[in-house]
């Protein structure tokens, strides 16, 4: 590797040598409790795809340039010197990682692995040997924010066309304003995805709860933390933080995307409006009466996959079963379940990627455990993983309906 | 010659050691404590114990090992409590702490058991690492670290039982007029240990310590008190 090049990625991984990081980088005894817990893993047992496994290859970077230990005795560290192969390994340890955090689960000292490989991350990027499709796309995102105007006129045309959908759901006299935009002062900003269902639903049970809601020009889902990269995450998120500020809404409310939740909920800092997601809005629709769903509706055996950044990433664990609980007359939990609830590999911008064939590969796991619930409809609230779970449909052969929560509901409401 | 070498390793060594040992964590501790922090909250789920009380329990009860491997728990169990154990061993060592002492007993605490316990715990440790699939993540220092402390305390543990079960080794006097003199920075080595039966035990066992103690700061046991820093992170 050039020293240039080589100088240029040294300062990439100083960047990132935060407190949390060092801590992660020095803790890790190897002790191998990690090792199966990955769905990749899981799918396909190789050393590269447990978490250690892939932990290592960033640490061994790390020690080689940044320790003086590394310097000193490489062999005692397995130091490793960045270049090509090193640089290979990280794009193989980082993107086969969804950022599920369920190796945290099993480490005795609750390492956060996926943490680690934003190093890998940000060196791929620096080296350009980051997925383009994930680069791209946090970069049309970027520039749809610094941009916004253009794209307007555009985005309301194709609301009108929702809201006359939304219309005839509820069946309502008229289908104005019923996808309200740039709302001043609504109570709630709903950010959405590109797609109309991410759109449409949510806004059947925003007006079946006469909620005083308003919809963002911009999509939920956040490519550059995907890619792993922290100015873009940074600004795709600023984009609905500033929109939320200026509209000054209380509450922003967050499409069935675990990511897109996760970022403002969690990782921006303290912010003047709450963070909610969709389902745990949809519970308290129900919970205050606002909302009725038809009770046991669904006779068919139906299970719920906790999307990882949903459950164990942010704590909405009960919120979506009790919505399913009211909704299912025979609702199955899958085993393991929860915060231990396999991934179904979906995750970190993964279903953006060409890699049908490992995805159904690394969703044996999830596979396995819908086979073993017995069940005909898989319920979860992420579009990520609700894309993954109709790959490992379609790859299995599985005789399930995949759905999403809020299409659930939507398509239970008592109106 | 070996005179020379025998005080080396008792005494130069020990400082060299201890020095190390001591600038090495306060290097550690500065970088990290200079590395700038995050804005964000990189916690998970479920949190059904406060805070303070997670973590206690985290690090003292490690339920994930528990969950995982019952056995590998009760290694990790029972090394952590007997390594614990050692540390007030040692510092009996050095001189009487009636606090220590609440329930009297004979120097060094455990009958013996601790360091047997401990060598069991070590050599469990060292051979599970020759096991697949921990052998393809380990790496040398992962196995060195382990030998020197199985040294460190196969030589230790000899000399306890043989002074508890022998009746040949030096007193604990004569350990304690060493060990603050070191303390004292007025080294002294009395002819006791010098020409005790077991002195070649004890350089070796200072050997490995020492070592040990070396290498402590620039490896994984930095774990012992960073472990308290990420289980923190884990529930924040």
């Amino acid at each position: 590797m050039e020293k240039e090049k080589l100088r240029e990625l040294k300062k990439l991984i100083a960047s990132r040598l935060t407190r949390p990081m060092r801590y992660y980088l020095d803790t890790c005894t190897r002790c191998g409790l990690c090792y199966d817990s990955c769905h990749a893993y899981y799918g396909i047992p190789k050393k590269e795809y447990s978490p250690v496994g892939r932990a290592e290859v960033v640490r061994r970077a790390v020690k080689k340039h940044f320790r003086p230990s590394g310097r000193l005795f490489p062999y005692w560290g397995d130091a490793t010197a960045l270049d090509e192969r090193v640089m290979d390994e990280m794009k193989e340890a980082a993107f086969s990682c969804t950022g599920c955090r369920r190796c945290m689960m099993y480490c005795p000292f609750g390492i956060d692995m996926p943490y680690i490989l934003g190093i890998a991350k940000v060196l791929l990027i620096g080296y350009g040997n980051a997925p383009e499709e994930l680069v791209m796309l946090a970069d049309a995102a970027v520039e749809k924010g610094r941009s916004i105007d253009e794209f307007k006129e555009g985005f309301r045309s194709v609301i009108g066309d929702m809201e006359l959908e939304v219309q005839k759901r509820l069946g309502l006299p008229s289908a104005d304003d019923l996808i309200p935009m740039e709302k001043k002062n609504a109570d709630v900003l709903f950010v959405g995805l590109s797609g109309a269902h991410s759109i449409i639903h949510p806004a059947v049970i925003f007006n079946a709860a006469k909620e005083n809601w308003t919809l963002s020009f911009f999509e939920a889902v956040n490519f550059g933390m995907f890619a792993g990269d922290p100015e873009k995450m940074q600004f795709i998120a600023d984009r609905v933080v500033n929109e939320a500020k200026a509209l000054g809404v209380k509450e922003v409310v967050i499409v069935e995307c675990g990511t897109a939740y996760r970022i403002p909920k969690f990782l921006l800092g303290p912010l003047p409006f709450k963070v909610t997601s969709i389902a745990e809005k949809i519970h308290q629709y129900l919970a205050e009466g606002r909302i009725r769903v038809k009770e046991g509706a669904i006779a068919e055996p139906l299970t719920y996959h906790d999307p990882c950044q949903l459950g164990r990433n942010a704590g909405v664990f009960e919120e979506p079963r009790e919505i399913l609980g009211r909704l299912a007359a025979d609702y199955r939990e899958m085993s393991p379940t929860r915060e231990y609830n396999w991934c179904c590999g979906g995750g970190g911008g993964l279903v953006a990627l060409d890699n049908e064939e490992f995805r159904i590969k690394t969703g044996k796991a999830k596979k396995d455990q819908i086979d073993a619930t017995g069940a005909k409809i898989v319920v979860s609230a992420c579009e990520n993983c609700i894309l993954q779970l109709n790959t490992i449909k379609d790859g299995y052969g599985l005789d399930v309906e995949v759905k999403s929560l809020s299409e659930l509901v939507a398509e239970n409401l008592v109106v | 010659m070996w005179n020379d070498i025998y005080y080396f390793i008792m005494v130069p060594m020990v400082y060299i050691a201890f020095a190390t040992f001591a600038l090495g964590i306060l290097f550690k501790f500065a970088v990290v404590a200079f590395s700038p922090g995050i804005k964000g909250k990189l916690g998970a789920y479920p949190r059904r114990l406060p805070r303070p009380l997670g973590v206690a329990k985290d690090a003292f009860a490690v339920p994930v090992a528990f969950r995982k491997s019952k056995v590998f728990w009760f290694f990790i169990v029972a090394y952590h409590i007997s390594f614990a154990l050692l540390v007030i061993g040692h510092l009996e060592l050095i001189d009487e702490f009636a606090a220590l002492q609440i329930i009297p007993h004979q120097v060094f605490l455990g009958a013996g058991w601790v360091g047997i316990v401990l060598m069991v715990s070590t050599l469990y440790f060292l051979f599970r690492r020759f096991r697949y699939p921990y052998n393809g993540i380990s790496i040398p220092e992962d196995y060195l670290i382990l030998i020197l402390l199985f040294f460190s305390l196969f030589f230790g543990s000899h000399m306890n039982l043989a002074s508890r079960h022998l009746d040949f080794m030096f007193d604990v006097s004569k350990m304690r007029e060493y060990l603050q003199s070191l303390i004292a920075l007025r080294p002294v080595l009395p002819e006791d240990i010098v020409s005790s039966y077991h002195n070649i035990m004890l350089a070796l066992h200072v050997l490995f310590a020492n070592l040990f103690l070396m290498l402590f700061p620039f490896g994984k046991m930095v774990h012992s008190v960073f472990a308290f820093c990420t289980l923190n992170l884990k529930r924040k």
